[in-house]
């Protein structure tokens, strides 16, 4: 029998039994409050209660006419598709979304649960304020007043550098673009989001390898390998989904899987090979399988000679790293390794991916460069099934990156320098004067040695790299005359950021003391609400999820997305863009703030949103993906290949699924998008592409460019500098371009014409717009040229550091000093003598106030634990699911479950999820949360005992790789 | 009529617990009744394998058989669902079930379990399909509106199937075939072969060869 | 005889498990290995998986111990059980249509000698009623199915069936209370005299023939009763108890599966046992049920059926003993006609 619900009023009982049954919103939530209220434990749930819930909230009276809205699950860089079901406005359920080319309908336990979001229970549900220690409620607009004129008393005092954005990778792509806007017309760089935190090593890395830092092929294009390695990574957890790809590889094409890791994870248990090495040792196992592919002659020359500049300094170094040097530097025999290097030689094209394991390290740079140089090396990179598959974090923290919500750059990657600022200001439709003048205009010099390398120039705060986000707390902390900025940070902006994701907790609870304000904008409280014991000057405001609102995200293979929306904001949350829009507004700068944008209810128009960065983001092509394109892909998910992402008829005929960057030119010249990166067996105006002309035409009297090799159909047959209206006048294809073109791209390059005329040109000759250049295994801008092993700052094996020493300590590096070699020079190992590691659970991500406030999720996750062998367990008295004490050598301590394994680990080695919070050394922090939000499970974040260490290059931190002791709580 | 059947292939189950968390999603499961589970045996170590596990919809099902107020009927498709107005929450089909599939809300003195709860392979139960009253009390219909237990439809990898027999092994066999290896179909030799307590090998070799 | 028919009885109740028990220490009888079965084989020997979800056995992948339950439980115990019990009625109805009601042989006397004290009484009928209930209840539970369900219907029987469940999980702490203190109150009067009890045995009480042989205050197949009781009890008591507390330290199937076995068993011995000291009680033997009812005994009663003890009564101090040995004067009343005397 099927129900039919109407709205009317129909007499019969059978109607009234059904109507009586149906629930409008607001009930929905009031019962929602009711069902989550007075629950304290997770433990303690009553059944009663759920089901009480559970039996009138989701009525299906009408399965079948609910409305059925296509999204973006919100969790990871995947980008599982979603069908949600609505009815008068509530969830009422979720259908798996079988045409969607990315997961075929499939979920982890993340995306099957994610309906429970809009329930919502345990939500921030008014904008908040501690008020003598008391959480007390306010009203949005005495919040954002109050926030607005402290920060502008901030400014006034101590300039705009004092307050501090941080952004997020939860942003859609609209929002994290009006974010990075928004940071800028406050007048500073201090932003940063967690793309920091998670692979801003590999986007530093690959980027200065060939060109650009992403994913340059798909989770799709893993079908198409015949061997797949993962370091660093396990997907199974965090991106379980992607095995559905894997697995399609290993079973159709028999591609062995190697996994490389120091612990057995769930997705080794599904490897041909598992690597165990020690942690931080990346670069001398892949040097180690190097070392054989030089030795047996297995790289691919031909590919070398054409495409990559120096080899022979990498064979070099490689020559260092013997079968004896790399066992005694990471652990791993000599015929593991050579083994693990033959499956790769064998199986081509094979890919390669890593994770945070790999990025996470005061070297991580030089690893993700290793492993783009072993694929260069064997030439698996512009092919299907090749290619470095990096799989991403957040949902969208590629969209984040890409719009630059860092502190080292502006979006697209255009960096900090005058004539970025004045591209951006253009196409913001603001004075580049008026923009300038919202600076601090303080000078000093410069000591900078980075990504541009070494630099004596003077900078002032408008072209300074900003301080990052994994260092926020010593902007607070350090001494302030050893900043290199005006004064310490002095508020924080906690826009969509879980702390506990970032190391040195204890200093961090210091850090959010010291700050004369702190402001939360997140869905949940998140652990800045409760870790901190400060009494006053804390605002939490409640942010809308991305199902209630829509916009455009970046999945992990660079495919931009279209969320609908699907309910609106509960409680009293808002979108971000709006929160930002009233707070701009308060701050002065609302009008400027969305010049070519439609403003209605404080909400700035998505569509114009994307419609502005289509005109600025030439830099990696995000122009031609037009709202319109995007949701015309949304609507057509059917019509893509479920291996090549290319639709096959339809009204997208010919694209690949959500305009993968760069989707060059504008969206007129209905560019496909670039499904696989430096891809020469296509043409460039349907997707292919050779590695970019990013770093000169040629070094020491070396050629740069590629030789001999270039995208199908290029009429320049050879490599090829980038283009600018110079070398189109050279070339006498000027006059390809319209008259309105020439106008605009006139001493423009196809950076920075507004036109987009110089990249139509240049694809229309087949070229590449970036040029035409070699890969590079040097990068001689970096601190190490050429990728070498250092031991970590907290390392175990004090007889390694002679030979692989840390870096000297930088004075001012992101404005602030670093240490290295003065950490390192002290031996910790008697009293700690365990190496920490840490990694991910499947049901919970990030920070984990999402998923720990998810019921669903929180039941399977219970509590925070260690990971540790028998063999350290026995020799430290610890027994299985006992609590335990972990200290780490900076003092900090937390109190966690011990879970023994038999070889999960190896002796000397404990691992740690990180996605709790809510307890702090040892405290239950649970009566700290605004009543009725406090996440239903609480735990130690791992990161609190974390402890100091940064990539050389990024700043990022170091969580792979410290040491401990464990004791019996 | 289709006879419909649980797979779950070990060579793929990823331990991501989705079915676990679709199944709270499209039956509001309450906390602490789990009609399905994620079961890993030798973590941590090579021979490692994990395994979806829920009510497999027996052949002979022994919850049925030892059910003393006999509450459990079989539909026409094969499922086995039972009657909660009539289940007294003695707790024998959790004695019986090889599975562990019986879940009962509570585990309190004077063995008071409330009502049994189980995966009804998002069949409902015996009140009218798709009210609000099955379910309140059974959870989701979704056979009767021609779709398939949310927890396989969702499931990451694929390796949780669901679905008429025939098809669900035949499906299985294409990708054992591709895989070039044995396959092991878990538990159907318990679940729709009644072989006794010791022959279920057989019956998986014929689940994974040649049906 | 009796009761050694009754101990064979007991026996056979075993009997059915023979093949269980094989089949537990000789788990590897009638497999086939095949090589798709490695995985297999280590769920059904492993140890206990890993799981996220919390619960009771949740690791346990596959329990192949609940397929034995079922055997026993549909194969062996309701059949069985059957049988036992419908043949220990079947026993004492034609018993009783080939000997009769045992008499007082000589008659009532009249004089009434005291048996049992208030105290013990009451224990008796706490325990006795309990018992019942449980006794009851627990048969609904096991063959309602076939035999009520047809009756009542399904859902009517649910109704029965939750009610039975129900006194069974509440009145079953109530006979755990009462039993130990009935095993302190009867023990004295219990324990075997080996050269009385031991002739008592070996005439098998004098119920198929011959003299009655001589007993104490409670002849042997009494005290037999009372072990079995008890012992049986204690056995019920705590199988039940594991069954009744499942959260008692959260035990796994094979705890409750392993006290359900034990529990069943020992109650289908007490029962059948049970039916003996039922039909001895009432219908059997004349006389004897006053003794629970009102403390007291006819003395020709007690003089024909615990000469020892009567003896014993005459030796000592109580006036209301009859000296010497009484032959006439009474009558035989039918069976519980002296209930309403007044002490």
């Amino acid at each position: 029998m099927k129900l039919v619900k109407k709205q009317g009023t129909d007499a019969s009982p059978l109607h009234a039994a059904v109507l009586g049954a149906t629930i409008d919103r607001r009930t929905f939530l009031k019962r929602s409050g009711i069902t989550a209220g007075g629950i304290a434990a997770a433990g303690t749930l009553s059944m009663s209660m759920m089901k009480k819930a559970a039996a009138t909230d989701r009525t299906p009276t009408d399965k079948g006419t609910p409305t059925q809205i296509r999204s973006i699950c919100t969790h990871c860089s995947v980008g599982c598709g979603i069908y949600a079901e609505v009815e008068n406005g509530v969830w009422t359920g979720q259908e798996p979304a079988f045409d969607h080319p990315f997961n075929r309908g499939a979920h982890c336990a993340k995306g099957a649960s994610v309906r429970e979001h809009g329930h919502g229970e345990r939500r921030l549900k008014y904008p908040t304020k501690l008020v003598n220690g008391k959480w007390t409620r306010v009203s949005w607009e005495q919040a954002l007043d109050e926030i607005g004129d402290q920060m502008l008393a901030i400014r006034e005092q101590s300039g705009p550098d004092s307050v501090y954005w941080l952004g997020s990778a939860k942003h859609n792509n609209e929002q994290a673009y009006m974010f990075s806007k928004f940071a800028a017309f406050w007048g500073t760089n201090n932003m940063d989001h967690q793309a920091r935190i998670c692979h801003s090593t590999t986007v530093a890395g690959v980027a200065n390898t060939w060109g650009y830092g992403a994913m340059t092929n798909s989770y799709n294009d893993i079908h198409n390998s015949q061997a797949i390695l993962i370091i660093g990574g396990n997907p199974a957890e965090a991106h379980p989904v992607s095995l559905q790809h894997i697995f399609r590889a290993t079973e159709r094409n028999n591609a062995p899987l190697i996994v490389i890791d120091p612990r057995f994870t769930r997705t080794a248990a599904h490897a041909d090979q598992f690597i165990r090495l020690r942690p931080g040792t990346d670069v001398p196992v892949v040097w180690g399988m190097l070392w054989h592919i030089f030795e047996n002659g297995w790289e691919d020359k031909e590919f070398i000679k054409q495409r990559v500049y120096g080899m022979d300094e990498v064979r070099a170094e490689v020559a260092k790293w013997t079968p004896d040097e790399v066992e005694r530097v990471s652990g791993v025999p000599e015929e593991t390794i050579k083994r693990a290097a033959q499956t790769m030689a064998e199986h081509r094209p094979g890919t390669f991916i890593w994770c945070m394991g790999g990025t996470q390290h005061t070297i991580g740079n030089n690893n993700t460069r290793a492993y783009c140089i072993f694929q260069l090396a064997l030439g698996n990179m512009g092919v299907a099934g090749g290619g470095t598959n990096i799989f991403r974090g957040h949902d969208n923290v590629q969209g984040a990156t890409d719009f630059g919500v860092l502190s080292h750059t502006l979006p697209g990657y255009y960096g900090l320098s005058e004539g970025a600022w004045k591209h951006w200001a253009a196409v913001w439709g603001v004075d580049y004067d008026w923009l300038a003048g919202r600076f601090d205009k303080e000078e000093r010099p410069g000591e900078f040695f980075g990504e541009e390398g070494p630099s004596d120039k003077s900078v002032n705060p408008m072209t300074e790299k900003g301080i990052t986000v994994s260092r926020w707390i010593d902007g607070v902390l350090e001494d302030k005359t050893n900043i290199a900025q005006r004064d310490n940070l002095r508020a924080m902006v906690f826009w969509g950021h879980a702390p506990n994701s970032q190391t040195r907790g204890v200093e961090m609870k210091q850090a959010m003391e010291k700050l004369d304000l702190m402001v939360i904008i997140d869905p949940y409280p998140t652990a800045s609400a409760v870790m901190q014991d400060r009494t006053e000057g804390v605002y939490l405001l409640p942010a809308a999820t991305q199902f209630e609102t829509y916009g455009s995200v970046t999945a992990s293979n660079r495919s931009l997305q279209w969320r609908d929306k699907v309910i609106d904001p509960l409680f009293e949350s808002l979108p971000d863009h709006t929160i930002m829009y009233k707070l701009a507004n308060k701050l002065g700068f609302g009008d400027e703030f969305c010049t070519n944008i439609q403003v209605s209810n404080d909400e700035p128009l998505i569509e114009d949103i994307t419609r502005e960065f289509n005109k600025g983001m030439w830099t990696i092509g995000y122009t031609g993906q037009s709202p319109e394109r995007l949701k015309e892909h949304q609507q057509n998910w059917h019509t893509f290949d479920y291996t090549s992402l290319q639709a096959k008829g339809g009204p997208a005929n010919g694209d690949y699924y959500g305009l993968p960057w760069p989707c060059w030119g504008t969206a007129e010249m209905r560019h496909p998008g670039s499904a696989n990166l430096y891809d020469t067996s296509k043409p460039v105006a349907e997707g292919g592409l050779n590695f970019r002309a990013r770093f000169g035409v040629e070094r020491d009297g070396v050629n740069l460019l590629a030789e001999g090799s270039w995208s199908k159909g290029a009429e320049i047959k050879d490599g090829y500098p980038e283009f600018d209206a110079d070398v189109l006048k050279k070339l006498g294809w000027w006059d390809d371009l319209t008259a309105d073109e020439k106008q605009l791209a006139e001493d423009k390059n196809w950076k920075t014409d507004r036109s987009g005329g110089i990249q139509r040109v240049a694809i229309k000759h087949g070229c590449a717009p970036f040029g035409n250049a070699k890969a590079r295994a040097v990068v001689w801008t970096f601190p190490d040229q050429v990728p070498i092993h250092r031991e970590p700052l907290y390392t175990s094996r004090r007889d390694l550091v002679e030979k692989y020493p840390t870096y000297a300590d930088r004075k001012d590096f992101y404005r602030l000093p670093t240490r290295y070699e003065s950490i390192q020079a002290k031996d910790y190992t008697g009293d700690y003598p365990l190496i920490m590691t840490s990694g991910r659970l499947v049901e919970y991500e990030g920070g984990g106030d999402e998923t720990r406030s998810n019921p669903w999720l929180a039941e399977l996750q219970q509590h925070m634990f260690a990971e540790i062998n028998i063999v350290d367990a026995n020799n430290n008295n610890i027994k299985d699911g006992e609590q335990i004490w972990l200290e780490s050598p900076e003092g900090s301590r937390i109190k966690i479950m011990a879970k023994i394994t038999q070889e999960g680990v190896a002796p000397g080695v404990v691992w740690m999820p990180f996605h709790f919070a809510g307890h702090f050394e040892g405290r239950d922090l649970r009566d700290k949360y605004p009543k009725g939000s406090d996440p239903y499970v609480l735990g130690e974040a791992c990161n609190t005992a974390f402890t100091y260490g940064y990539d050389s290059v990024t700043q990022m931190q170091e969580t792979k790789c410290s040491l401990c002791r464990i004791t019996p709580a | 009529m289709a006879r419909m059947k649980f797979l779950c292939d070990a060579e793929r189950c990823i331990e991501c617990n989705a079915c676990v968390t679709a199944c709270k999603n499209e039956n509001e499961v309450p906390w602490g009744v789990n009609r399905r589970r994620v079961v890993t045996i030798n973590d941590g170590s090579p021979a490692e394998r994990s395994m979806s596990v829920a009510c497999m919809h027996c052949s002979d099902a022994p919850c049925a058989a030892v059910c003393p107020v006999d509450c459990f009927y079989f539909t026409d498709d094969g499922v086995v669902l039972h009657d909660k107005d009539i289940c007294i929450g003695c707790g024998y089909c959790f004695y019986a079930c090889p599975f562990g599939a019986p879940q009962f809300p509570k585990n309190e003195a004077f063995g008071s379990r409330g009502k049994m709860d189980k995966c009804t392979f998002c069949a409902g139960g015996p009140l009218p399909d798709n009210s609000p009253e099955e379910f309140a009390e059974y959870g989701s219909n979704r056979l009767a509106e021609g779709k398939l237990p949310l927890c396989a439809e969702m499931c990451a990898t694929r390796a949780l199937l669901a679905g008429d027999g025939d098809t669900v092994s035949e499906i299985f066999r294409e990708r054992v075939t591709w895989r070039g290896a044995s396959g092991f179909a878990w538990g159907w030799g318990v679940a729709y072969n009644k072989p006794g307590i010791r022959r279920g090998y057989a019956v998986e070799d014929k689940a994974t060869g040649g049906d | 005889m009796l009761w050694s028919l009754l101990l064979l009885f007991a026996l056979t109740l075993l009997l059915p498990l023979i093949p269980y028990a094989v089949a537990y220490v000789n788990p590897d009888a009638g497999g086939v290995p095949n090589p798709g079965s490695e995985l297999w084989r280590e769920v059904r020997h492993a140890n206990v998986g890993t799981t996220q979800v919390q619960g009771v056995d949740s690791g346990v992948l596959i329990s192949e111990y609940g397929e034995r339950w079922r055997q026993y439980r549909m194969q062996q115990l309701a059949p069985w059980g059957a049988m036992v019990l419908g043949a220990m009625v079947g026993i004492f109805i034609v018993y009783y249509l080939v000997r009769g009601k045992i008499r007082i042989e000589d008659g009532r006397s009249g004089k009434r000698v005291r048996r049992y004290t208030t105290t013990e009484m009451t224990v008796h009928w706490i325990l006795a009623s309990t018992f019942v209930l449980l006794a009851l209840s627990g048969l609904i539970l096991l063959y309602g199915r076939w035999l009520l369900i047809p009756l009542l219907g399904a859902s009517g029987f649910s109704v029965t069936a939750t009610v039975c469940k129900l006194l069974h999980n509440y009145v079953g702490l109530l006979f755990a209370a009462i039993v130990p203190i009935a095993f302190f109150l009867y023990l004295k009067d219990s324990l075997f005299n080996l050269k009385v009890d031991g002739r008592w045995f070996m005439r098998a009480g004098g119920y198929f023939g011959g003299e009655e042989p001589s007993s104490e205050k409670v002849n042997a197949g009494q005290k037999m009763w009372y072990w079995v009781a008890m012992l049986g009890g204690f056995v019920l008591i705590t199988s039940g108890l594991l069954l009744d507390f499942t959260n008692l330290f959260q035990q796994g199937r094979e705890w409750l599966m392993g006290a359900h076995v034990v529990h069943t068993i020992a109650s289908i011995g007490v029962i059948a046992f049970f039916i003996v000291h039922l039909y001895l009680a009432t219908v059997g033997v004349e006389g004897a049920l006053e003794s629970m009812v009102n403390g007291h005994v006819d003395a020709n009663w007690a003089r024909q059926h615990h000469d020892l003890w009567y003896q014993e009564l005459q030796a000592g101090q109580d006036s209301t003993v009859p000296k010497e040995g009484l032959k006439a004067g009474g009558t035989h009343a039918g069976g519980v006609a002296s209930p309403l005397v007044k002490d």
